[in-house]
């Protein structure tokens, strides 16, 4: 009997979902987050799921060290090498000004200061020539000041790199000789052409810099964790789950640890695109309704959009610090289940972005918070039922809820039952234009996706927004909320994604140039996977960012994998006017054609646990297990509450309903019918 | 009228919404880089007389422009608008910044009754006129601007005008350009009309129009409110326009009187210069954007803008001003003048209003062309950009280094490594000015940045106008002001400081090197944290004379320590020597 385990380390808790190959079952744990030292976390939830490790075939594993070691700032002293007369690439940024009334408006503070960043002389022009060969003596020089400042991690990162990286690859033999000479092998190295190879040296060196930043810490932790799980007799294949929405095993991506900023919530999109599979839908968005916030992802033809287009920190008056690493694209809006409701300076109701979080969380909870959160309004309208939350393990008080709404009641002059409705119409609101936001603005009509919803208020809000965007299908998976993204984890398959950048004309007689170019990048990923020990089953996909030469804007095309041949070009070109179309709303059928970015993605697949099928037979009316009297537009209303375990296979249930078990609670509206299928999925469509 | 609070407020949310599709309709499908790229544009819902429901301008210099232009309509048209009209206006005068900028304007009819219009403006990349791109910094009446549309109609009952578009295309230089952008306009105010009519579908005509009418009522209630949280009385600033780019032999002398009371936001620019011969002048819609911008700065950055909460606000400049120019002035430069509005009435308020307002920065967007036909492909290239510049400190902070100037907002500065690739010219340098340095004080200004282009194509034409050259930022407080911006060309070796240019020619090899401003000081510099100084040194923006001579501390440049007894010397000495006690 073998198993494999995913573990994700969230913000609040640590997830394991353990798959037994054998006989389909699934266990998943759910353990407190142990921030001072994040394995303590993982072996309590190894030793909870009880799983003999010595049997697991396979970890995956993703984590929030990396973008917590950012967003607090606690990471290593850098220092920085450039090129001579560009130092304060860090400081310039791009000089715009997000919060754009706000007078006072501070940039993001660089992760390098000034004193700690060395100009060398070397200079690679635009074409790719060198005007100034590399002095080898000014990296000698920078490197023994920056020992002397006792940094713990060194970056370099030269102008136009992107295209000939060889001054950096010199520089970084020479402070490699230093380092050992000096004993000083403790610091660690970054070269920013080993990370990106697109144009923009402000967001490729801040991309560096980061992992620089991160990468002691980074490895310290992966050392630490890799032994103490060998230690519990562990001796399968230990992989690291990417934001690209692939995994890649820890001896490649220890010195990377930037590629894996966004490990959990990408996964909980790749968790989407499989339910997506197993249930024939090609098109979705997969919706994750947290505590706090909402994300939302939008997938075309069953493939995630993967772009380098990330920041960490941004927000609508935060210009963030730019990545450009490959993640899958994810919005994100600060509306969750426990959102704070609140009166504004005029009287006005809001909700969010401020949310109580788990603890103390809603006023419900009775651990302390009296703020009304729209978990409460969703307790005192009784569409969750007060007996069972968190697993039936914290006791709800709908008399809290009611007095942490009742301010709202009294200002508005309203029942107490109108104001929490009031609270979820506009937390639906809200959560609607997250989807919004990735649709309609990008040139999709919702209307044309299938939402996978999955997180706690997900399930919560998923109903509203469909009747609100006309969304006709909705899916709800068996997994529980809590764990969807360490599930998602254990279907993902090992990736890589390399990008990089030279604008070519789309011709024939630029068609060596544009082979050549993917020929590199495919050497590369090949590399990559026989380093990580990988032989046989690698695919290769293709795309680029092409544009209309003369414009600015890019849209990503996949191309055919293999050598582009010269009968090929119609059809990219028609491929590419298609997709501009769609994102831009006009072509330019005439205009020559430029491809920006050359993108090549390496996948192995790994063989995925399926949901388990399982038919229940009888009618819906034995799966009710109440009739609750709930407040849903303006009027108290009788509905039927039904035991998901106990409802039916494949039988169709019209109106108004509530679905819960022991995690989750679902809400059906009138204008909705459901069923649960036979892998367990609670499907709601509009009638 | 009796209806839910919380439905009210989703209906009025919706209209932000719709606005933001249109927003992103047209910066989706819009054909010029400065739209989509630069942001350069703005776009509204307003009610049937004109009042801004909501708006989402690109560049704050935008906020609150586009109710002149459909009030101009609502004035000129009034019953004759039919469904499915739109009407084209880049009358500066009325319209409020350069003809660059056109504007459209549609009505939204529900069956036969008109309850409200969508308006766009936006920079058109060319439309005629004296120079390649329309707008210089030479133009001395509006004629040579390019084309005038004086509020006419684009498009006759859903059917576009031929007679006028035609007119339009053979007018540009870039008629493909500029067909694209009007047709996306177009495009873009549709999808916001299709969301306000399924709105009153869905709720109905009255509720609708209700709504409206308390979105402006509530948003000029929460202006009242942060009104009332501003120092009331009477704030006087005078400064001047450098003589270099108002094309005359004296500087142009701008003044203003801002009245804050309870009620009202009155900023009088009464005695400032009048309008000049050269593009510089802001027409009064400008002026008043330009005004609008500040007060959402000192009341609340983050509320979004509607006509509710300007109406406060009243703005007062004499015509044939500066400020509020009439034909024949030019204004394709305008922002110049128009940053000036805002940095004077900034000016004025700052002492009074800490927590929201710095010391003086950079002002001058130093708008830059460079361009040619590249020698290697044959192909026409040109750089079109502004500068970032250093910002004022604070009352508790230093400025920020190296950001786009008041009238940019959301503007990104090129990556040089694409510029290189793409253009026949290398980046030389790209760094904090800390040459000419920044505005000392207890906390200093920001940085402003060295840009450095040198040549690598046989020729390329330059065309720049620098402002805030004599009369740089100022400091609060005892703050020492900026030291002005500054660009200098060098032709073979030879270095000129250059103020304004029009298509000058640049040969392989020459450099053009911008020097743009640190911000003002905020307090006497002998105030400032020792520590703070040290840092500066240590980061190598200030030296250890500047260290000694202007903050009085004294710093050891090879053990980088404070010798703290000499500081207190020093600054004692420093202090009496400054006449002060």
């Amino acid at each position: 009997m073998t198993y494999r385990v995913g573990i994700d380390i969230g913000g609040a808790f640590t997830d394991l979902v353990a798959y037994s190959d054998d006989t389909g079952e699934l266990v998943w744990v759910k353990v407190e987050t142990t921030p001072q030292d994040l394995s303590l976390g993982i072996l309590n939830s190894i030793r909870q799921s009880k799983i003999d490790f010595s049997k697991v075939s396979m970890i995956m594993h993703g984590q929030t060290l990396v973008i917590n070691s950012i967003v607090t700032k606690e990471g290593a002293k850098v220092g920085l090498l450039t090129t001579s007369g560009h130092r304060d690439i860090l400081y310039l940024q791009r000089a715009n000004r997000r919060d754009i009334y706000n007078f006072r408006y501070v940039k993001p503070t660089p992760f390098v200061p000034r004193y700690l960043t060395f100009e060398v002389r070397e200079r690679i022009a635009g074409d790719g020539s060198v005007m100034v060969p590399l002095n080898s003596e000014d990296v000698k020089k920078a490197t023994l000041e920056l020992l002397k400042e006792n940094v713990e991690s060194i970056c370099v990162s030269f102008l136009n790199s992107y295209i000939d990286p060889t001054h950096e690859i010199k520089a970084g033999n020479v402070i490699r000789e230093i380092l050992k000479s000096e004993n000083r092998n403790d610091v660690h190295l970054t070269l920013s052409h080993e990370i990106s190879r697109e144009w923009g040296e402000y967001e490729r060196t801040n991309t560096a810099v980061l992992n620089a930043f991160v990468k002691p810490k980074w490895i310290k932790y992966l050392n630490k964790l890799d032994s103490e799980i060998k230690q519990l007799g562990f001796n399968g294949v230990f992989y690291l789950m990417l934001s690209n929405g692939g995994v890649s095993l820890l001896n490649f991506i220890k010195e990377y640890p930037i590629y894996t900023i966004e490990s959990g919530p990408v996964a909980g999109v790749i968790g989407g695109i499989a339910i997506a599979e197993i249930i024939h839908e090609r098109n979705i968005i997969v919706l994750d309704g947290g505590s706090t916030t909402t994300k939302a992802s939008l997938v075309e033809d069953l493939v995630p959009k993967v772009s380098s287009e990330y920041y960490v920190g941004r927000s609508r008056y935060e210009a963030g610090y730019p990545l450009k690493v490959p993640v899958i694209e994810i919005a994100e809006i600060g509306n969750g289940g426990t959102s704070v409701a609140w009166i504004d300076e005029i009287g006005r109701l809001r909700v969010g972005p401020k949310a109580m979080g788990s603890y103390p969380g809603p006023a419900c909870y009775g651990r302390g918070g009296d703020k009304p959160t729209v978990t409460d309004a969703y307790v005192v309208n009784r569409l969750i039922n007060p007996n069972f939350l968190l697993g039936g393990t914290l006791r709800i008080n709908r008399e809290l809820a009611i007095n942490a709404i009742k301010p709202i009641a009294e200002r508005f002059n309203v029942s107490v039952e109108e104001a929490a409705e009031g609270i979820i119409k506009l937390a639906n609101e809200n959560a609607a234009n997250v989807i919004r936001l990735i649709s309609v603005q990008k040139g999709y009509d919702p209307r044309e996706f299938t939402l996978i919803v999955h997180g706690g208020s997900g399930p919560m809000f998923a109903p509203f927004i469909a009747e609100e965007l006309e969304i006709n299908k909705i899916v709800i998976p068996p997994i529980p909320p809590g764990v969807f993204s360490a599930w998602g984890m254990l279907l993902t398959d090992v990736r890589h994604d390399f990008i990089a950048t030279n604008v070519l004309l789309l011709n024939e007689s630029e068609l060596e140039k544009i082979n050549s170019m993917y020929e590199e990048l495919d050497k590369k990923i090949e590399r990559v996977f026989r380093q990580e020990g990988f032989e046989e089953g690698l695919i290769i996909y293709h795309s680029a960012d092409m544009r209309y030469k003369g414009q600015e804007h890019t849209v990503k095309v996949p191309i055919k994998t293999g050598r582009i041949q010269s009968e090929d070009i119609n059809e990219i070109v028609e491929k590419f006017h298609e997709y501009h179309e769609r994102a831009y709303n006009f072509r330019l059928p005439n205009n020559p054609i430029e491809i920006v970015n050359f993108h090549s993605t390496g996948i192995i697949k790994v063989s995925k646990p399926i949901l388990k099928k399982e038919v229940v037979k009888g009618s819906p009316e034995e799966a009710v297990k109440e009739i609750r009297e709930i407040f849903l537009n303006g009027k108290y209303e009788k509905v039927p509450v039904y035991d998901k375990f106990k409802l039916p296979t494949d039988k169709k249930v019209f109106g108004m309903s509530i679905i819960e078990d022991p995690t989750s609670t679902i809400l059906i509206l009138g204008t909705q019918e459901f069923y649960k299928d036979e892998y367990g999925n609670i499907i709601i469509k509009r009638r | 009228m009796k209806l839910d609070p919380f439905t009210l407020e989703i209906i009025k949310n919706a209209f932000v919404v719709a606005n933001e599709e249109m927003f992103h309709a047209w910066a989706r499908t819009a054909k010029s880089p400065v739209i989509y790229e630069v942001l350069d544009f703005a776009v509204a819902i307003t009610d049937k007389d004109g009042n801004l429901i909501a708006e989402a301008p690109g560049v704050p210099g935008f906020s609150g422009v586009l109710d002149f232009a459909v009030k101009e309509v609502v004035q000129k048209w009034g019953k004759k608008i039919m469904p499915g009209d739109v009407i084209v206006n880049n009358i500066p005068y009325y319209s409020g910044t350069h003809l660059n900028d056109v504007t459209l304007v549609a009505p939204i009819f529900y069956k036969d009754e008109l309850i409200g219009y969508t308006a766009t403006k936006g920079h058109w990349t060319e439309v005629g006129g004296m120079a390649f791109g329309s707008w210089n910094p030479h133009s001395t009446e509006i004629y040579q601007e390019g084309i005038q549309l004086p509020c006419v109609r684009i498009y006759k009952n859903g059917e576009p005008n031929k007679d006028i578009i035609d007119t339009i295309i053979i007018n540009s230089r870039l008629p493909d350009y500029t067909f694209g952008d009007m047709e996306s306009q177009v495009a873009s105010m549709r999808v916001a009309t299709k969301r306000v009519l399924s709105l009153v579908d869905k709720y109905g005509l009255d509720t609708v129009l209700f709504a409206m009418k308390k979105i402006l009522e509530e948003s000029e209630r929460y202006a009242l409110l942060k009104l009332r949280e501003l120092p009331k009385g009477e704030f006087i600033a005078e400064d001047y326009i450098d003589s270099a780019i108002a094309g005359q032999e004296e500087p142009a002398r701008i003044k203003v009187r801002v009245r804050v009371t309870d009620n009202e936001f009155i900023a009088d620019f009464s005695g400032s210069s009048k309008q000049v011969r050269s593009p510089i002048n802001s027409p009064y819609p400008g002026t008043v954007a330009g005004v609008k911008e500040v007060f959402l700065a000192i009341t609340d950055p983050h509320m979004t803008p509607n006509s509710g909460l300007f109406r406060p606000i009243k703005v007062i400049a004499p015509e044939g001003s500066i400020f509020n120019p009439t034909r024949p002035a030019p204004t394709s430069t305008y922002w110049e003048a128009m940053a000036c509005a805002t940095d004077l009435v900034w000016k004025a308020l700052a002492p009074y209003v800490p927590n929201k307002l710095t010391a003086g920065h950079f002002v001058s967007i130093i708008a830059t062309i460079v361009g040619g036909v590249n020698d290697r492909t044959g192909q026409p290239f040109a750089i079109v950009e502004p500068q970032p510049g250093g910002w004022g400190a604070g009352y508790d902070m230093d400025g920020t280094s190296g950001l786009v100037a008041c009238g940019d907002g959301e503007t990104y500065i090129a990556s040089s490594e694409v510029y290189e690739k793409n253009f026949p010219i290398l980046v030389e340098r790209y760094m904090l000015n800390t040459e000419e340095g920044t505005g000392h004080g207890k906390y200093r200004g920001g940085f402003g940045v060295i840009r450095e282009y040198r040549i690598l194509n046989s020729q390329a034409l330059v065309t720049i106008q620098v402002g805030r050259r004599e009369y740089p930022p100022w400091g609060v407080n005892g703050g020492y002001n900026g030291p002005g911006n500054k660009v200098i060309l060098e032709r073979r070796g030879q270095k000129t400081e250059v103020r304004r240019l029009t298509a000058e020619i640049l040969s392989r090899g020459d450099l053009i090197s911008i020097r743009t401003s640190g911000g003002g000081g905020w307090g006497d510099p002998l105030d400032r944290d020792p520590k703070l100084v040290l840092e500066d040194l240590k980061n190598q923006l200030i030296t250890t004379e500047i260290a000694e001579n202007i903050y009085g501390v004294v710093i050891n440049a090879n053990t980088l320590q404070i010798n703290w007894e000499k500081t207190k010397e020093k600054r004692n000495q420093l202090k009496k020597a400054r006449g002060r006690f």
